[in-house]
């Protein structure tokens, strides 16, 4: 393959962002119609009660809360990508991390729906929020729930900025190509950047600092997510390994999430000059290490229920494994911990066909993880009087499907309006002499 | 458009948007102009009455606010119910509430149509087509059939008829234990049932008697039973259960002996002959003779194989009934109702006169007064009589033949014989749905009246509110119809209302009582007072028997059939509980089936014939067949199978219709002879699947406890040997600084050994605190409302399961797990240790459920409707919660805050005891008391320290309030 020079970048990433064509418009569609169905759902269920869903006693929290969590491991992968691989310098991390940027963006956008969405009354979602007000009402800062808000309206904004920040010398370079209207929007978008040394300079170490402050977001945020369960007392929850566990797991879905996406993209986009084997081969490798962890905290949390001697943490475990849910457990344990170790073998980790297969695997398995940890748990806390079973409904699947659609919709759209791989790092990396 | 203008249209649409969504339609508010003497807003009026939900006529305070009822109790100074009232008793509101009602009078034309009718119009029908009889000298073809009444209103309907020239008046009660009476009349010359004293017991033996659920005065027996079940100096007495099926009261038993049903009375001359031949007891001289003919040939063996219990058995339970004395042996239930009924009974009495019991454990003179009632020999002969077409005029006073009678009675038939069917029933049942003219009497809450439950106690009824319908007294319309007669009617029946008649009769009580004091002072008391009660003293009673030989029963149906236990049921009586929702959402202690009947088979004969839990499986019995799904428990026989009574209801109502069947159609018709019963035992039914699936309700999860377990046990040896100390209480440290409580703590003590699982407490939570209730379906998703439940476990025994109940309800936790997650504060901890739920700041993020380890928690999924009228009943005391927000025990809180408010205004502290919240009030046993743990003196300190004493789940550092006492078992055989 000829070297890149710095003006086939341009063409090549600027391509991506002309008017599409009937396909897209099509998917468009759809995925639309599919928000709709969604947002009628959620509409019936606000009219009628969450009776419309399958909750119950003692099952309070069933798909929304694991669709919340799934989305929050979804939207880890992208600051690990930008941020964390930046800080170490990991080169190749250069051609994903736009999009994988992207996917936190809208995966968070996706995630902060499900809070709302599972309140019994959610149009006073706002006393969830500490704000001044007459009644001096503050919200309980006990609760991890409103740890929760705080961290997860951290890390939006957080990563918003950052994606905002490493886009506008791309939008820049947009606004020079483009005409009419976009170069308007472009135009807006990249601030005012020239191009000065000095711009650059600021841009850097600007750059730099946010990375630093995402990194420990990456941490933190699944972290306190995890809290949500790991600081109440159910059995199944209340574990001190939750929090690098959901860590990992988060790393898990959203390396998969990436590599499901990105494939397609480089094939659609014809980006495989800048998309590499190598690549995804090194994304692989990452989800052998979290895979890896994964599976280990699963070995950890039945040898921790054993080994406490707890009976309730007994009870809990075994049901998982061989009572009503044990089809999700396995699944579960099949796809994120084993299904990855494919990926151990070289012949598997390049085969496109492969990587997508086993991601999408791990993807369904990382939901199905949360679910298990859920609702499992729930179902069969201490009181065995009280156990009992969940399934959702229609409502809560039409809910769940439509915010697949609204992650999509975002996704679409940034294919379109913005360069799906950083047009900036792929040029410094370009060899001196080349451009 | 300037600022002014766009301000206006903004105003105005505003306005306009506000306005139209306004859908209801718009309600005016009547201030009190001339306030009703009795009715201060805001306080409540308290009257006494009597329950008449069943024949036991506890005694009733109904609480009333704003002028209508919006809770009852029992009267505690009632010496039947002292206070307590069962589930039935509590659910009597959502009877004077039924939204379904009769509103007021129907006439139904030839064609079934039913048209409305003034209250004249249908006197004057009545009175002419009376008036028309009695001049043909055929007032005898007028008949009446009522429940059973004891007091005005039966001296009323008898001088009414007889004036019009008709003997037959009937009282039917579909349970009237003719065979007891008939027994007690072979046995000791007295066609009348005794009071059976269970506190008074040291052995007690059940020959199938569910005193703990509808067997005379449930209520008053179980009081009686929880103090019979103390543990006193270190021992408790025993107590063994004879039955084919483990009932509520068999749950409650240290032994259950599953005999072939209808040979209790051969266990019983077993257990005589044994006790004679062992010389156990020092019967001597002619008496033992004649009893020792009666019981030869009932040697061990023979009853072993006759009754399918071991010979030892046999020889044990003579023994064990002997020593210690006094014993007590009942007999009920299915024991109580085979065609060897009365001869199964005599035995039974015989047993209780050999060791003595006569006078001491059974006590003559106190007799209970359902012994009154007709037997249904009576209603065949009427049966008989209307078929013939000797009946012009049926009047039908609150009786459901139609549902309580076999089919094979032909009652159905021979009812569209009779040319004019009148019900004065309030609901449409199925008889009232086939009569011509039907005239809603009061209900009880509505109406006056007196009701004498057994001899010395008279409860007087009074309104406790305005009629809630256009309906009418019977008693007032007797009146008026007789006034409209004339003549020699008008003259025997002078009264101008049925109060008046009332308190004529009650001059003949104040005459014998209070001769001193002016009448309306007596009459004042004793509404006030609930009634008039009197020491009635016993009546000596010797054992003179004739000749009479237990036999086994017949039993119709093909010999490979499995005998059919027809059972009544706590919730719904004989069915006359089925309209009352609260009573249809009661879990069954047992099977805790909700809004449904089943039929119960043992597991083990369920597979023989393929049968699986929820299978619809069809029961035919020479008489009939009927369709029921599938409940499979090993709480009964192999050889037989069990089906409640109460449900299967073609009428009734909303509730009640279209759910399960009705056992009852499939019994044989005829009446044992000895004493003109309807043997409830009578047939074997064939069972067969239809193929068909069920789903069956109910909010229970695993039976099986984990680990130590909610519900627990200390045998006798442990508790004698464990130290007067309380068990250790997991109280680790907590990060968080400890809650003050600076005047109160509210907490509760639970004895699980007085608590027998009625239920009661559940009802009466829903009652106070407008819990909702939400259907069938929704139990079955996990939905269901109630505060509080009594959790039933399983613990496996050699055989069979033993039952163990424990009421769950919010334990009010010094270390809530809810309270610390709970993002808005919707959830706090009080300083006087409530454990309080603010509604109106919850989001419903439902995290507090989940975190409670208890899951006592219950959300609002939707907002649940209350159908008119039956949201007159609802508390104004306490807020009714809207769709979105999480709901619990509160103990009550709204009579937490009223007493508190007594004693201020008092200028006092809260004594101890006063304050009962609605689950403590209604128990049956006093199982649970509430009370100030901060108070040294009070009760539930002194329970909370019982070396029994435990916290369920305490070792999660939660701290709960509620201290649970362990039941006591005997660890060994009580026999």
């Amino acid at each position: 393959m000829q070297p890149l020079t710095f003006r086939q970048v341009d063409r090549d990433i600027l391509r991506t962002m002309e008017p599409p064509g009937r396909l897209y418009y099509g998917l468009l569609a759809l995925v639309l119609a599919v928000i709709l169905w969604g947002v009628y759902a959620w509409w019936y269920q606000i009219q009628t009660g969450l009776a419309v869903a399958g909750l119950n006693n003692p099952v309070g929290w069933g798909a929304y809360i694991t669709n919340f969590v799934f989305w929050v491991g979804i939207a880890h992968s992208g600051t690990l990508i930008s941020a964390i691989l930046y800080l170490f310098r990991a080169r190749w991390r250069t051609a994903v991390y736009r999009s994988a940027e992207a996917m936190t963006v809208f995966a968070i956008m996706t995630a902060g729906l499900f809070p709302l969405i599972h309140l019994g009354r959610p149009w006073y979602f706002y006393w969830l929020l500490p704000y001044p007000n007459q009644r001096n009402l503050w919200p309980n800062f006990q609760s991890p729930l409103l740890w929760d808000v705080v961290a997860i309206g951290t890390y939006m904004t957080v990563s918003v900025t950052f994606f905002f920040i490493g886009l506008i010398p791309d939008l820049a370079t947009a606004r020079d190509q483009a005409t009419g209207w976009r170069r308007l929007f472009y135009g807006i978008l990249s601030l005012g950047w020239r191009g000065s040394d000095r711009e650059w300079r600021h841009y850097r170490s600007g750059y730099l600092f946010f990375a630093a402050l995402a990194t420990p977001l990456v941490v933190s945020v699944h972290s306190v997510v995890s809290w949500d369960f790991a600081m109440s007392i159910v059995p199944g929850w209340h574990s001190t390994i939750f929090a690098p566990y959901f860590v990992a797991g988060a790393i898990h879905s959203g390396l998969a999430m990436v590599i499901t996406i990105l494939l397609p993209l480089r094939r659609i986009f014809r980006l495989e000059a800048y998309l590499l084997p190598r690549h995804f081969e090194n994304l692989a490798k990452l989800i052998i290490v979290t895979g890896l962890i994964v599976g280990y905290a699963y070995l950890v949390e039945f040898f921790l229920a054993w080994y406490s001697g707890n009976v309730y943490e007994h009870a809990v475990f075994l049901d998982r494994a061989t009572g009503h849910y044990a089809p999700e457990f396995w699944i579960m344990v099949t796809f994120n911990a084993v299904l990855p170790l494919l990926f151990f073998i070289r012949r598997v980790r390049t085969s496109p066909a492969w990587l997508v297969g086993i991601s999408l695997g791990i993807t369904i398995g990382m939901w199905f993880e949360r679910f298990v940890i859920i609702v499992a748990s729930l179902a069969h806390s201490y009181i065995p009087f009280s156990w009992g079973l969940y399934r959702p409904t229609w409502v809560e699947l039409s809910i769940t499907a439509g915010s697949f659609a609204w992650f999509l919709f975002w996704f679409l759209l940034f294919a379109k309006f913005l360069p799906s791989v950083s047009m900036t790092e792929v040029k410094e990396q370009i060899p001196e002499e080349a451009g | 458009m300037d600022r002014r203008d766009f301000l206006k249209i903004l105003g105005g649409s505003g306005a306009a948007a506000a306005l139209s969504g306004c859908a209801q339609p718009v309600e005016k508010i009547l201030p009190y102009v001339i306030p009703d003497e009795d009715i201060v807003p805001g306080v409540a009026t308290w009257y006494a009455t009597v329950c008449r939900e069943c024949p036991a006529g506890c005694g009733m305070l109904v609480r009333t606010r704003e002028g209508r009822a919006v809770k009852v109790e029992g009267n505690p100074a009632h010496p039947v119910n002292a206070g307590a009232l069962c589930a039935r008793g509590q659910a009597s509101l959502q009877g004077l509430y039924n939204p379904d009602r009769i509103p007021h009078p129907l006439r139904r034309d030839a064609s079934g149509k039913t048209h409305p009718m003034s209250w004249a119009e249908a006197e004057a029908l009545l009175a002419e087509r009376f008036a028309a009889l009695r001049a043909r000298g055929a007032g005898d073809r007028v008949a009446f059939v009522g429940r059973l009444e004891t007091g005005s209103l039966r001296r009323l309907v008898g001088e009414f008829l007889a004036a019009i020239g008709s003997m037959q008046y009937l009282t039917y009660e579909p349970f009237a234990y003719e065979p007891l009476r008939a027994a007690n009349h072979i046995a000791f010359g007295r066609a009348a049932i005794p009071f059976y004293d269970i506190e008074a017991a040291e052995f007690l033996l059940s020959f199938d008697a569910d005193f703990l659920e509808t067997w005379i005065s449930p209520v008053a027996f179980a009081r009686a039973f929880a103090r019979f079940r103390t543990v006193r100096e270190g021992t408790r007495p025993g107590f063994a259960y004879v039955g084919p099926r483990l009932n509520l009261t068999a749950a409650n038993a240290d032994a259950w002996l599953p005999i072939r049903p209808g040979t209790e009375g051969i266990l019983a001359l077993g257990m005589i002959q044994v006790i004679l031949q062992e010389k156990l007891v020092p019967v001597s001289g002619p008496e033992r003779d004649r009893v020792w003919t009666l019981v030869q040939g009932y040697d061990p063996p023979a009853v072993a194989k006759a009754t399918d219990l071991p010979a030892e058995t046999v020889q044990q339970l003579a023994r064990a009934f002997v020593l210690p004395r006094p014993s007590l042996a009942l007999g009920g239930g299915i024991a109580a109702s085979a065609n060897n009924a009365t001869a199964t009974l005599v035995a039974i009495n015989t047993l209780n006169a050999i060791v003595g019991n006569l006078g001491r454990t059974v006590r003559f003179g106190p007799n209970a007064s359902i012994a009154e009632a007709s037997p249904y020999a009576d209603l065949q002969r009427l049966i008989q009589a209307m078929a013939q077409g000797d009946v012009e005029v049926l009047l039908l006073h609150d009786v459901n033949p139609l549902f309580t009678l076999p089919a094979a009675t032909g009652f159905a038939e021979a009812l569209a014989k009779v040319p004019l069917v009148v019900s004065f029933s309030s609901f449409p049942d199925e008889t009232t749905m086939r009569a011509h003219l039907v005239l809603p009497d009061h209900t009880p809450l509505e109406s006056w009246g007196d009701y004498a439950p057994r001899a010395g106690v008279a409860g007087l009824v009074q309104p406790t509110m305005r009629p809630v319908f256009a309906s009418k007294g019977l008693g007032d319309v007797l009146l008026a119809v007789a006034r409209q007669m004339g003549g020699e009617v008008a003259k025997a029946l002078p009264a101008e209302s049925f109060q008046a008649y009332l308190q004529e009769v009650w001059r003949g009580h104040h005459r014998r009582l209070a001769p001193t004091i002016p009448f309306e002072e007596f009459w004042e008391a004793a509404l006030k007072r609930g009634g008039v009660w009197e020491e009635v003293p016993d009546e000596r009673v010797r054992l003179t028997l004739g000749g009479i030989a237990a036999v086994e029963p017949e039993v119709a149906g093909s010999s490979e059939g499995l005998t059919l236990l027809t059972v009544p049921s706590l919730q719904h009586f004989d069915g006359r509980g089925a309209n009352r929702p609260w009573l249809q959402e009661l879990p069954d202690p047992l099977s805790q089936i909700v809004w449904d009947a089943w039929v119960e088979i043992h597991p083990e004969t369920a597979r023989q014939r393929g049968i699986g839990e929820g299978d619809i499986v069809r029961l035919t019995s020479p008489f009939g067949q009927i369709e029921l799904p599938a409940h499979l428990s090993a709480g009964l026989r192999k050889d037989v199978v069990a089906v409640p009574i109460g449900q299967g209801h073609t009428a009734f109502g909303r509730y009640a219709e279209r759910r399960g069947a009705n056992p009852l159609l499939l019994l044989a018709p005829r009446a044992e002879e000895a004493s003109g019963a309807l043997p409830r035992l009578s047939v074997r039914v064939a069972l067969a699947r239809t193929g068909a699936r069920s789903l069956l309700a109910s909010p229970a999860g695993s039976s099986q406890q984990v680990g130590e377990g909610v519900a627990r046990t200390i045998t006798l040896t442990e508790l004698n040997r464990s130290e007067a100390e309380p068990g250790p209480r997991h109280e680790a440290g907590s990060l968080y600084p400890a809650h003050v409580h600076p005047d109160h703590r509210w907490g509760m003590a639970i004895d699980l050994n007085a608590c027998i699982g009625c239920s009661a407490c559940v009802v009466a939570c829903a009652a106070e605190n407008n819990v909702p209730v939400v259907g069938k379906e929704r139990v079955s998703q996990g939905r269901i409302m109630s505060w509080i439940r009594i959790e039933r476990y399983l613990e496996e025994g050699p055989s069979f399961p033993r039952p163990r109940f424990v009421p769950m309800l919010c334990q009010h936790c010094d270390n809530a797990p809810c309270e610390s997650v709970c993002p808005v504060f919707a959830t706090y901890h009080n300083p006087e240790g409530l454990n309080a739920m603010v509604y109106n700041r919850c989001v419903g993020t439902r995290y507090c459920a989940n975190n409670c380890p208890y899951k006592v928690r219950r959300f609002n999924w939707q907002t649940y409707p209350w159908p008119s009228p039956l949201h007159l009943q609802l508390n104004p005391d306490v807020s009714v919660r809207e769709m979105g927000v999480m709901e619990k025990c509160t103990f009550c809180v709204q009579r937490i805050r009223e007493a508190k408010e007594n004693a201020k205004d008092e200028g006092r502290g809260v004594r101890d005891g006063e304050i009962t919240p609605a689950c403590a009030q209604t128990c049956p046993t006093s199982a649970i008391v509430f009370g100030d743990l901060k108070d040294p003196q009070s009760r539930v300190v002194r329970l909370a320290r019982d070396p029994r004493g435990y916290h369920v789940l305490g070792e999660l550092n939660t701290r709960p309030a509620i201290t649970y006492l362990k039941r006591v078992v005997l660890g060994r055989s009580p026999i």
